[in-house]
């Protein structure tokens, strides 16, 4: 696994291994595949052997319909048609792309995509497995399964894969080999969980972001993270519950916590292997008052947060922001909306309020409306039935997910100038502004560059800034931290707490349960067309079971209101000395 | 919804319809282009495209009613006069050759319904692709392009307008800079795309090494004997054709036909040819039917008679 910060070069170094994709440029060294020199290879080898599967699910698609698509890379190789026929059929039943075969490909949702760009590659049986970030365009479901696919491409068919990941919750405890780029040099080479170790040093400790939950968790509350041995150190979900739960059992003499201990190993037997464990169930069982361990007291419990917190998964505590006000900025009354006469109906009398200050983050599955949502309320579409209403004055300004739509210049700098005309500030007025937003967005190092030349990220940024200067009350952000690297995210996170500081009220669609857990106000669940589930954080994700974040799964038997590492630091040094 | 003739190899149907508008541009005797109509009629409505039908029909009855009305009055060939219209003559023969003329159009129009439900572009080019691998792949990209820069199109329209760009307000010199600007940023995102496009395709090694062919189609034997019956009765039609039956001559003098027996050939050979299709559709409907009239053969008996489910209300 490749990881680092964006423009580290890990597409660079991909693209190398691939030796039709190789950048121009001065290149020096050598790159062998089997021993031979990659350059020397016959053609037919190296387009075979050697893999690769981009960013973009659309873009790499050729034809029309999704058995064409499968079997246009075989037709290049000029593979006889009954080997086609063979190859085809397998990769379809390994993959349950059969339903799809004679879909159009642009029916297909992103993951689907994806999952059909993966196996037309691997019909050609390669050896390596190149992928450039391949998840960061698709929606968290649809990125587990993708990557449960290369998951079992690696283990059933031992094929090498080697991939650049933002999200690596899931990509970590699956890895061999961590290499970490930055700035063009690898500063890393190590197990996954080698890796964690060494980001637990004090001078590394800005790599903690590329760690799954479980990893951060522990670096943070173990005191032995230096010293421990490294199998010891938890990647996933499971491991870190067993990590704690271990702890905790060896630290606390409190039998309530023994006894929600021995609950969770009576619901989950695999998680017995701890090493002093058994003895601890022994003692609880025999101890322990009926009347305090009941299946339901891990919930019903109530948790105390230190004086001074203004609560679980709220504004995080160096920013302190103002609560909400009451004013309502935008609601919508039983909004129904649907794209054609026939068609179903999208959104199904939804209701929704936004008030001043506040940033709510509405979840919801691939297809739940979301993206309509946002078009509705930003006022490109209007609903059949029911009103979107903006309170007097105010106006929105809405980020799509794809910021090119945005972009009509040659250059950054062109494209503010113009916005801001059309905003209808003053010369100097817009001066400031401009100079005002490149600061905050760090975008004057690209202000002459073509906006398609940017990254992902930039890009987005850009189409922010030009939002920004039709001086919104109400943001509307479809997906913004998609394809972002941890420190983007957080940055983009800063910018939106210090707008809702300014009095905005924003509203973001997110498939992000980690990002809307630490930084929203109020969370909202899209479903069936209308909203389902709405609430603060902390409630809305601890009386949930799959959809709360990871850290909320490890804990929650704990402590069932913590959703981020913040939280669970907070209450745990509070309640139990650290372990 | 693939059943029936549709269902059929794309050659079958190709040969089928090149044949059918052969047959209705060689200029026959009526009676055959009302057969094709009636043929192609049969299948359609078969096909359940009743409302397609329908709804070219105006444009369909206007063309031809149209020609029918004209060649009387522009062509003044042939020697029964019927009566005089302003100064001019109107004969029988133009009439006549005005209303073959209509059948002949309804007949393409309606042709060309049916061709387009049958053979889709996929088979076309399926076809294609045997003779022309190379264009074929070209062609093929291209025509997924244009569904793909109209829906693109649409999302730039409805993003840019919260810039103020937009075709729907200003002036006239306004909107066409509007319209402008919206396809430049359609053809930058595209250019842009197709590049990674390319690299998909040099990764996937394009022009490596000679292209095969996959094929979806498979002519098993049904294909292979209607392809048979199709050409061998296609055949004949067009060999009494060349002998000179089966036509009506009707400039400069119409002629009454004689309907010998080798027009009777023709004619059995040609009803053959086109109705084949209809027939092959009816069957399945046929088929269909029945065995949703007939209980299916089943191991279980089937009880008859009302049983109680509620045991509850006592």
């Amino acid at each position: 696994m490749l990881c680092g910060p964006s423009g580290g070069g890990k597409t660079t170094l991909l693209r190398h291994l691939k030796r039709e994709l190789a950048p121009v440029g001065m290149f020096s060294g050598s790159l062998t595949y089997k021993g031979q020199p990659l350059p020397g290879l016959p053609a037919a080898v190296a387009a075979g052997e050697i893999g690769m599967v981009f960013q973009n699910p659309d873009a790499q698609i050729v034809m029309d319909t999704v058995w064409h698509e499968l079997a246009f890379s075989m037709e290049n190789l000029g593979i006889p048609p009954a080997v086609m026929r063979t190859r085809l059929a397998e990769i379809c039943a390994l993959f349950g792309l059969e339903p799809l075969l004679y879909q159009s490909v642009h029916e297909l949702s992103g993951g689907q995509k994806q999952l059909l760009n993966l196996a037309s590659v691997l019909l050609l049986q390669p050896k390596v497995l190149l992928l450039d970030e391949p998840t960061s365009q698709l929606d968290p479901v649809a990125a587990r399964e993708f990557i449960m696919a290369l998951q079992r491409l690696n283990e059933e068919m031992s094929v090498t894969v080697i991939i650049s990941e933002h999200r690596l919750e899931e990509v970590l405890p699956l890895a061999d080999r961590v290499l970490m780029l930055e700035g063009g040099r690898l500063v890393a080479d190590a197990s996954p969980r080698g890796f964690v170790q060494q980001a637990g040093s004090a001078s590394l400790a800005s790599r903690q972001a590329y760690l799954p939950a479980a990893s951060r968790l522990y670096l943070a509350l173990s005191t032995e993270a230096g010293t421990a041995a490294p199998e010891n150190i938890p990647l996933t979900v499971r491991e870190g519950k067993r990590w704690l739960l271990n702890s905790r059992a060896a630290g606390a003499s409190v039998v309530t916590e023994a006894g929600v201990c021995a609950n969770v190993i009576r619901d989950h037997p695999a998680a017995n292997s701890g090493a002093g464990l058994p003895a601890v169930v022994t003692r609880e069982a025999s101890a322990a008052a009926p009347g305090i361990v009941t299946p339901g007291n891990a919930v019903a419990e109530p948790v105390t947060y230190p004086a001074g917190a203004s609560g679980p998964g709220g504004p995080d505590s160096p920013v302190n922001l103002p609560a909400p006000s009451a004013e309502i900025l935008l609601s919508c009354r039983e909004v129904t909306f649907r794209y054609d006469k026939e068609g179903r109906e999208v959104l199904r009398k939804l209701s929704l309020t936004l008030r001043r200050g506040e940033l709510l983050a509405v979840m919801g599955g691939n297809g739940a409306g979301k993206s309509t949502l946002l078009h509705v309320l930003g006022g490109l579409m209007k609903p059949q039935r029911g009103k979107a209403e903006l309170s007097k004055g105010s106006t929105t300004g809405l980020l799509a997910q794809n910021p090119l739509l945005y972009f009509s210049y040659d250059t950054v700098a062109e494209e503010l100038r113009h916005m801001a005309q059309y905003a209808g500030a003053s010369l100097e007025e817009a001066g400031r502004e401009i100079d005002a937003l490149l600061e905050v967005f760090r975008l004057r190092g690209v202000l002459q560059s073509h906006p398609h030349d940017l990254s992902g990220g930039q890009q987005q940024q850009t189409a922010l800034a030009m939002m920004m200067l039709l001086k919104p009350d109400i943001l509307l952000l479809d997906e913004p931290t998609k394809g972002l690297d941890p420190a983007a995210k957080d940055r983009l996170a800063a910018l939106l707490q210090q707008l809702r500081r300014q009095g905005a009220s924003i509203l973001i669609v997110t498939h992000d349960v980690e990002f809307a857990a630490k930084y929203a106000s109020r969370c909202a669940l899209l479903f069936d067309g209308s909203i389902t589930a709405e609430g603060a954080p902390a409630e809305f994700f601890s009386s949930n079971y799959f959809y709360t974040t990871a850290v909320n799964r490890m804990v929650r038997d704990l402590l069932p209101q913590a959703l981020t590492i913040e939280d669970v630091i907070r209450t745990w040094s509070g309640s139990a000395p650290p372990c | 919804m693939n059943s029936g003739f549709r269902s059929m190899h794309p050659a079958v149907a190709l040969l089928y319809y090149a044949g059918l508008l052969l047959f209705a541009l060689l200029g026959l005797h009526p009676l055959f282009l009302v057969t094709e109509i009636a043929g192609l009629l049969a299948l359609l409505l078969l096909q359940g495209q009743g409302k397609a039908l329908l709804r070219g029909l105006p444009f369909m009855l206007l063309m031809g009613g149209s020609v029918a009305v004209l060649n009387p009055l522009f062509s003044h060939r042939g020697a029964h006069i019927l009566f005089y219209w302003l100064d001019q003559p109107i004969t029988l023969e133009a009439v006549l050759y005005g209303l073959i003329m209509m059948t002949v159009l309804l007949t393409i129009f309606i042709w060309f319904i049916s061709y387009n439900y049958t053979v889709t572009t996929d088979k076309f080019m399926y076809l294609f692709a045997a003779a022309a691998p190379r264009t074929a792949l070209l062609t093929l990209m291209a025509l997924r392009f244009v569904p793909l820069f109209q829906r693109r199109l649409r999302q730039i329209t409805l993003i840019q307008r919260l810039r103020g760009v937009d075709v729907r307000t200003g002036s006239l010199r306004k909107r066409m800079q509007d319209g402008m600007t919206l396809l430049k940023v359609l053809l930058t995102w595209s250019l842009e795309e197709a590049l990674q496009t390319g690299d998909s395709m040099t990764a996937r090694g394009y022009g490596v090494a000679k292209r095969s062919t996959y094929s979806i189609y498979k002519p098993d034997r049904q294909d292979k004997l209607i392809l048979l019956v199709l050409t061998l009765s296609g055949m004949i039609a067009l060999f009494f054709w060349l002998q000179g039956y089966g036509t009506l001559e009707i400039y400069p003098r119409m002629k009454s036909m004689d309907f010998g027996w080798q027009d009777a050939v023709m004619y059995g050979s040609f009803c053959l040819f086109v109705l084949l299709p209809a027939g092959l559709e009816g069957k399945e409907k046929w088929l269909w039917r029945s065995s949703k009239r007939n209980k299916y053969p089943s191991a279980i008996l089937k009880k008859t008679g009302t049983r109680s489910m509620s045991s509850r209300s006592q």
